[in-house]
């Protein structure tokens, strides 16, 4: 059977970076094709090139046979390619029906037909195996019927194509459940289904074909009897190691600096994890598996709401950023521009901020000369490159900016140092001097803990990996562990996760 | 490319100067065109009366400066004029003998209003705009029911003497109008807190980025609501000069908040935050009293003063906005 859709060598740039290097994909009517790959892996670009969201730098994209090339996502939708995102895009305050039919409501002599409107929905939704009434608002469904009048909605144009990416990700077990029945209906009805998961037990449940793409570029598709899950997993994260990565400390590590017990929040659950002077402790995990939480909880910004923590021996409470700091806990945000930098503010006071946020609120603003010259120290320690620290931060390159913001840091001497996504975005002369500078603040005798989504950023620079999974520590494993095993263990195959994890 | 690099860079840096500049410019170029119209307005004594008309506005786009570098607008300054302004008439009753205790209940009253605004924006996640638009017409309200419309009651001399009284044969100066003093110790104490504390920068990074301030340990919430604070304290200062010279009228504070925000613009602070000076806004406020003064030498009508307003707002937000386009 030829397939319903081929997409052929597509490639895609942005600036220098190859999101999509000569990618080969289709889909068939009438099946389930599962792609697989880390965060950065192009999955997203790939499906927004089919969306008509990008125009691919190279390639073609037939359907039914026929080359077509979309301006504009209204395009795609028109020729019967249906996109469900993972953030859905309804009106929560209008109805069911209203959502289904929006920007191609039926018409009775220039007016709405609301009945008609109201019995395709009814009937769209009962071919859907549901009963949610036409009637009811948005904003009062539950995250897994509203997925399905996003479904229902996409079923309106009697899709060709549809596009689920990683639809689970917010549901609980009986709603994916739920949801993959419905994707069996669809499949029987001849919709070619292209599925984004990082689950690999449903993964392995509903697929018929899985293809694996790391890097931008396809490393092969297969029939789901041939693929098995340790393969799927080597496929995504095989790649070569760089040897940029900073000598582990010779000493064993001191006293514990950090320590948390029984903690938890909306978010997380059950941590337990020590921290102790002169180790680099790495947190990995996927983009929802609560590792940025727990960073947030750390800081203060997210607080847990149970459990323990102890600095340096002592209790403390961390419910705010400012207690955290006060507490001896210093914090490297991952988004820099949102969360880090002051843009229109000089690398001097971006380096200050933390010392005059700290300061008697009308202390001199330098607190003197000084610190003045300390700050301008610590930014020359950091190697920011900057014409004149008295320059706006924003005018510098982000690697300057990261090491401006540790230099913030270094100005308070925390006892424990979160970093989060310390190298992201940056380039690879600067990710060199991040890594050197973690460690030489963990020779130092400080605790690091470092969330990252960089794998083998997590195995080169961590002493050891904690890896967390649906908001729990999944497992611990060794710096200079397996990429896969780490793998493994976030994607919750291995470990005492797995039980927990629908089959 | 090292030429070239070498060549931007000083012009970059200068941008911070051209803002406080060219309010500076501006205002030398007015005064200098009222001075041929008037030569008088050369005298020493002459010049104290123009900056004595002046320092309500100044004092005013000192304290709306704050609430701007925060991130927000305060729109209930002009209302707090008014509420001062009516308030002391009624509540001293033409005793001299109440004007302090009136005066201190006048701060009173507008610790307040600024505290309200500030909790409103911080607690509540009301847009300032919105807040003090709804501030500014409660306040108005209310100073106008108290008063019944018809204001009774009159400023003692005491009281009025703040805005209206000269000193004579002061040495160096001649005259020296004891609003200038004041207007000069407010600039010293609003120039203090912003550009020579800790909290200034804290207000900075607020109006700046106020998710990496929290980050960085920044008490976000007291720094917006102190900002308010000191915008109505500065609001009642002025409150109070405005009565002392004009006396009591119910339009008095009307427009000012406008007037106020104009002139740190014209000062090059940044809407939204995160840039402007003391000394910007003290230059945009002199600025537009010239323009003011020009505009009455030139015997235009009432009507297209606020015209010509607008027109300069309009004008110097465009300039920072293609300011800030170019330099990102």
């Amino acid at each position: 059977m030829s397939p319903v859709l081929e997409m052929r060598s597509i490639s895609k740039a942005f600036t220098a970076v190859k999101a999509l290097d000569q990618v080969d994909f289709d889909c068939r009517a009438g099946e389930v094709h599962v792609i697989c790959g880390e965060n950065g892996a192009g999955k997203s670009t790939l499906m927004k090139v089919l969306g008509g969201s990008y125009r691919p730098d190279e390639g073609e994209i037939r359907l039914d046979g026929a080359p077509v090339r979309f301006q504009h996502p209204r395009e795609a939708r028109a020729a019967g390619i249906s996109i469900v995102h993972q953030e859905l895009s309804l009106l929560p305050f209008r109805s069911v029906a209203e959502n289904i039919f929006t920007g191609m409501e039926p018409t009775r002599w220039g007016l709405l037909d609301r009945r008609q409107m109201d019995e395709r929905a009814r009937a769209l939704l009962q071919r859907l195996g549901s009963s949610i009434p036409t009637g009811a608002q948005v904003a009062d469904l539950s995250i897994a019927e509203q997925q399905l009048v996003e479904i229902a909605k996409a079923m309106l144009l009697d899709a060709k194509v549809l596009v689920m990416d990683e639809p689970t990700a917010a549901l609980d077990d009986r709603d994916a459940h739920a949801l993959l029945r419905l994707i069996s209906r669809m499949k029987a009805e001849g919709v070619a289904i292209i599925y984004i998961s990082h689950r690999m037990p449903e993964v392995m449940a509903i697929a018929d074909r899985i293809t694996v793409l790391k890097d931008g570029r396809l490393v092969w598709t297969r029939d789901r009897q041939d693929a098995t899950v340790n393969a799927i997993v080597t496929a995504m994260v095989g790649r070569e190691l760089q040897d940029f990565y900073p000598a582990r400390a010779a000493t064993e590590p001191g006293q514990s600096v950090l320590q948390i017990r029984g903690a938890g929040n909306r978010h997380l659950r059950d941590i337990d994890m020590v921290a102790r002077a002169g180790e680099i402790v790495g947190i990995a995990g996927l983009e929802d598996s609560g590792k940025g939480a727990l960073a947030q909880a750390l800081f203060g910004d997210q607080p847990f709401t149970q459990g323990e923590v102890e600095i340096g021996g002592k209790p403390v409470v961390l419910h705010s950023p400012r207690q955290a700091i006060a507490a001896g806990v210093g914090y490297l945000p991952g988004d820099r521009k949102r969360e880090g930098i002051v843009p229109r503010q000089s690398v001097r006071d971006n380096a200050l901020l933390t010392l005059q946020a700290m300061a008697a609120v009308l202390s001199l603003p330098n607190a003197g000369v000084r610190s003045v010259a300390e700050a301008d120290r610590n930014l020359r320690t950091m190697d920011v490159r900057a014409g004149d620290f008295g320059q706006e931060i924003a005018t510098l390159s982000g690697g300057n900016q990261q090491k401006a913001i540790i230099a913030r840091w270094l100005m308070q001497n925390p006892d424990l140092f979160v970093f989060v996504e310390p190298t992201r975005g940056i380039d690879v002369a600067a990710k060199a001097a991040i890594y050197e500078t973690m460690r030489a603040l963990a020779n130092e005798g400080r605790a690091i803990v470092m969330i990252s989504s960089d794998l083998p950023e997590i195995v080169g620079v961590s002493d050891r990996i904690l890896v967390m999974h649906q908001g729990r520590i999944a497992g611990e494993l060794p710096g200079g562990a397996e990429e896969g095993a780490v793998m493994q263990l976030a994607l919750g195959v291995t470990g005492n996760a797995a039980e927990r994890e629908m089959v | 490319m090292t030429v070239l690099l070498n060549a931007v860079r000083p012009t970059r840096r200068r941008t911070a100067w051209l803002s406080v500049n060219l309010a500076l410019v501006i205002f030398v170029v007015l005064y200098g065109v009222i001075a041929i119209l008037q030569p008088n307005y050369l005298d020493a004594a002459l010049f104290m009366n123009f900056l004595r008309r002046a320092a309500p506005l100044i004092i005013l786009a000192c304290g709306q400066l704050f609430v701007i570098l925060s991130g927000g607008f305060d729109l209930s300054m002009g209302a707090v004029v008014t509420l001062v302004v009516l308030a002391a008439s009624m509540l001293i009753g033409g005793d001299p003998d109440m004007t302090w205790t009136v005066i201190a209940i006048l701060y009173a009253m507008g610790l307040a209003v600024g505290l309200a605004n500030g909790l409103i924006v911080s607690f509540l996640k009301v847009p300032s705009i919105i807040a003090t638009l709804g501030t500014m017409l409660l306040v108005n309200g209310l100073a106008l029911a108290w008063s019944g419309g018809a204001p009774r009651g009159d400023l003692p001399d005491n009281f009025r003497n703040l805005g209206r009284l000269v000193l004579k044969d002061v040495p160096l100066v001649g005259s020296l109008p004891i609003a200038v003093v004041i207007l000069v110790v407010v600039t010293l104490l609003a120039w203090w807190g912003l550009h020579a504390t800790a909290y200034g920068k804290r207000l900075l990074a607020v109006g700046d980025n106020p998710r990496a301030a929290e980050l960085a340990g920044v008490p976000v919430k007291p720094t917006r609501i102190s900002a308010f604070v000191v915008s109505a304290l500065s609001a009642v200062t002025a409150g109070i000069l405005i009565g002392g010279f004009s006396g009591v009228s119910v339009n008095a504070g009307r427009g000012l908040e406008l007037q106020a925000i104009a002139a740190c613009v014209i000062g090059g602070a940044q809407l939204l935050g995160g840039r402007g000076t003391i000394v910007g806004a003290l230059f945009g406020a002199l600025s537009l009293f010239a323009l003011f003064t020009l505009l009455n030498l030139l015997g235009l009508p009432q009507a297209l003063r606020d015209s010509l307003q607008g027109l300069i707002l309009i004008a110097a937000v465009g300039v920072t906005v293609l300011r800030y386009r170019r330099s990102t």
